[in-house]
């Protein structure tokens, strides 16, 4: 293996944002070609990563700096990416839903699936059904992704998919939800693409949803 | 009598303590400057003209929110008149807490989503008749003070589930209750619930029949539900908890010190509006802090540090003269296992020790997100061990016994002293369901486990005969304020069957 992408993708296990963006430009300035260094630098470190906090050897906080460094690489790669024809893995639109503020979790949610490469727009907490559809129109994300920790705010996931649905763009996005009350058995009541019971089982159904996982 | 000795201090009670005095104050002088400096975000219009017209300072004011610095002088304004007592009286007006300074009282955590079935220990939905249930349960357990809705109505309206938890709790306790309310309008009509309960509003200014449950939204935010909520209560007597859920960690740092600065501050701004908006208005403040797990990223309800936090944060409350919500009696295990047993009793020791005055979440698995009744009943007898622990070592001339062991003298025994009669049984706990029998009596008497025995006492308080606590008329009545809040909000309901089967 090239010994930048090797450097880089142990810089990804070990979570350095900051040289994260000069070894993906040394690569590209080796001649290394974008998606080589993706597949064989960047997404090896990560699944480093994913492999040693499943075996419990890794916690979320250092996971997350891994994530981020991830993403301050991609940002110089995705252009180039773009530019050679490389399909992305996708982007995210991702939020809690209305009358709900609990957050973290879809933070988490975020976090992890930047993690595994996606682009993700973080509407916020407390987001009405018309913020989605608005989302979904300028950034036209492969998926939109809705938290909600209460039963009653878990109405708001049924009230955004039938808004998605009347706006006619419900066919051109996934949609996966999860939070604490949250079942499989009312996201398929619902109409949901998939449900997440953690942030990594989210970030692994977001990839299975677009093709990648 | 002559007096032969001096400087003498006796323990009626054992003694815990997590953070001395100077600790303390070192937290909440920082939690001062959080307050002046770094500020809190209120999304609430009302709230922020509140805090502003009381001294507040308001700026970067946004579309839905503003940020408001209190200044010390403030805190202290409102401590001055915030009760140091707040009691809480149910309808029978027998059950009451009278919470101060390290007054123990224990009762259930509410709104689990999932609960454990008493009979098949299947995890499933919370039902109305679940969360009847479990105010029978509260009902008839002696360590059980007050209660709260260990489910969420899941088989009614969903968005008016708090009117229904109330009603069913009301045919199941006359213990004090500590409400939640899913919005103001659900505030209200529960309000509206007690009164009917107590007969009358004067009645409720002699002793409410409820505490409401408000949380702030960690780091340093205040919902407009929130908010409201808080206003509400000022202005119509009701006792409310403000209590931060920060998440070391995740919503506050990861440092226990820390973590008690954030909540503290979270809680002094509702202080701070509360005393503004009615000066003598009662609250309790708490309550439920802990750390994420950095392995499953869940809300730890049976870590050593929740337990340890809450203690030191009682500390704090007992300084600063206001009474404290405690959790304890809770685990993050998934049904009443030994885990369950373990964690609920270190963190309701803790929380009993280092006195902790409205201690709830008992009965509380998965993190919040279940509620077991093998739990509730099992609690009520670790609650008892405590207890005991909690009456100390009496050392009087009666306890130290010297003429009793004169009187039997070298060999000999003390099982037909007349001392042992008079006082083994105030002296020595026994236990209802902890077995202490030889191995041939267990077996003989069906090689019961402790989960076994606690099944049995579930089965058996919940089968046990038992009189309405309502007449009928006024069971109806109260009920009326339930139908007519579905019928006001059944367009918010979404068109189809969200937890019914199929
Ligand atoms: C898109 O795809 C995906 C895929 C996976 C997804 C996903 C999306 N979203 C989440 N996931 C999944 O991955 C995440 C990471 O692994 C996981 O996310 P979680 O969010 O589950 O996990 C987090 C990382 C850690 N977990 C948490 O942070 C939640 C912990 C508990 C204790 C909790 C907290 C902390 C809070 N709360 Co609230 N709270 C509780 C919670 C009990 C519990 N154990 O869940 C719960 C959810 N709360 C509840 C309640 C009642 C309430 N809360 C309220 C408020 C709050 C706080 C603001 C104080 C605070 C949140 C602060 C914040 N910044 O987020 C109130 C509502 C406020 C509102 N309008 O939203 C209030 C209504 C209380 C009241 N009466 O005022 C209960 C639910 C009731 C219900 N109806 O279902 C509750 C179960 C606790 C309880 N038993 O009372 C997975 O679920």
């Amino acid at each position: 293996m090239n010994e930048t992408l090797e450097k880089l993708s142990t810089c990804i296990l070990e979570g350095d944002s900051e040289a994260a963006p000069g070894l993906v430009q040394q690569a590209l300035d080796d001649g290394v070609v974008p998606k080589t260094i993706l597949d064989e630098g960047m997404v090896v470190g990560m699944n480093e990563v994913g492999d040693r906090f499943r075996r419990g050897d890794m916690f979320v906080p250092e996971v997350l700096m891994s994530a981020d460094a991830m993403q301050s690489g991609l940002e110089i790669l995705r252009p180039e990416l773009v530019s050679s024809g490389v399909k992305l893995i996708g982007k995210v639109v991702l939020g809690t839903v209305q009358g709900d503020l609990h957050d973290i979790g879809k933070n988490l949610v975020g976090m992890m699936c930047e993690g595994a490469g996606f682009e993700v727009i973080d509407l916020g907490f407390n987001q009405k059904p018309e913020a989605f559809i608005d989302a979904v129109k300028e950034h036209q994300p492969d998926l939109v992704g809705m938290s909600a920790l209460l039963t009653t705010t878990m109405r708001a996931m049924g009230h955004t998919i039938k808004s998605l649905e009347e706006a006619g763009l419900r066919e051109q996005v996934k949609v996966m939800v999860g939070g604490a009350p949250v079942d499989q058995a009312f996201a398929d009541r619902i109409g949901a693409d998939g449900y997440g019971s953690n942030a990594v089982a989210g970030s692994d159904l977001a990839k299975r949803l677009v093709g990648a996982g | 009598m002559q007096v032969k000795k001096t400087n003498f201090t006796v323990n009626a009670t054992p003694r815990f303590s997590v953070l001395t005095e100077d600790e303390i104050e070192q937290i909440y002088f920082s939690a001062l400057s959080v307050l002046y400096e770094t500020g809190v975000r209120v999304y609430d219009q009302e709230g922020v003209d509140v805090a502003h017209a009381g001294g507040a300072i308001v700026e970067d004011t946004t579309e839905d929110s503003s940020l408001v610095k209190i200044p010390p002088w403030m805190v202290d304004k409102a401590l001055s008149t915030l009760p140091r007592k707040v009691v809480v009286i149910g309808p029978d007006r027998k059950h009451r807490m009278e919470l101060f300074k390290d007054q123990v009282y224990f009762g259930a955590g509410s709104d689990t989503p999932f609960t454990i079935d008493p009979k098949s220990g299947e995890r499933r939905r919370a039902t109305y008749e679940d969360v009847k249930n479990f105010a029978r349960l509260a009902q008839a357990l002696p360590n059980i003070d007050f209660h709260m809705s260990l489910g969420i109505v899941q088989d009614r309206a969903v968005g008016t589930y708090d009117r229904w938890q109330y009603l069913a709790m009301l045919e199941g306790t006359t213990k004090p209750i500590n409400i939640t309310a899913v919005d103001l309008d659900g505030l209200n009509d529960q309000l509206e619930m007690a009164y009917i309960r107590l007969g009358g509003k004067e009645e409720w200014r002699k002793g409410p029949i409820f505490s409401l449950y408000i949380e702030p939204v960690s780091p340093l935010s205040h919902s407009e539900e929130v908010i409201q909520k808080l206003l509400f209560s000022a202005d119509n007597e009701i006792p409310f908890v403000y209590t931060p859920c920060p998440l070391a960690g995740a919503t506050s740092p990861t440092t226990l010190a820390g973590t008690a600065v954030q909540a503290l501050t979270e809680s002094l701004f509702g202080i701070v509006l509360a005393q503004i908006r009615k000066p003598g208005a009662p609250m309790i403040i708490g309550g439920l802090m802990s750390n994420m797990d950095m392995q499953t990223t869940v809300y730890c309800y049976g870590s050593p540090e929740m337990a340890l936090l809450s203690a030191a944060y009682t500390e704090i409350t007992k300084w600063l003269g206001v009474p404290m919500y405690e959790t304890a009696g809770c685990s993050d295990s998934k049904m009443f296992d030994a885990q369950a047993a373990m964690e609920a009793t270190i963190n309701i020791a803790t929380a009993a020790l280092v006195g902790g005055n409205m201690i709830h979440d008992v009965g509380y698995l998965e993190q919040g997100l279940t509620s077991s009744p093998e739990l509730m009943v099992a609690a009520n007898e670790i609650i008892d061990m405590v207890k005991r622990i909690l009456r100390g070592i009496p050392t009087t001339d009666a306890d130290l016994a010297l003429p009793v062991m004169d009187s039997v003298g070298p060999g000999g025994h003390f099982l037909e002293h007349d001392h042992t009669y008079k006082r083994f049984k105030h002296e020595i706990w026994q236990p209802q369901l902890i077995d202490r029998q030889n191995f041939e009596s267990w077996e003989m008497s069906g090689s019961k486990t402790f989960k076994d025995r606690v099944h049995e006492r579930v089965l058996e308080i919940l089968e046990a005969e038992h009189e309405p606590l309502m007449e009928d008329k006024m069971f109806a009545e109260i009920k009326r304020i339930c139908e007519l809040a579905d019928e006001r909000h059944k367009d918010e309901e979404l068109d189809l069957d969200m937890f019914g089967p199929g």
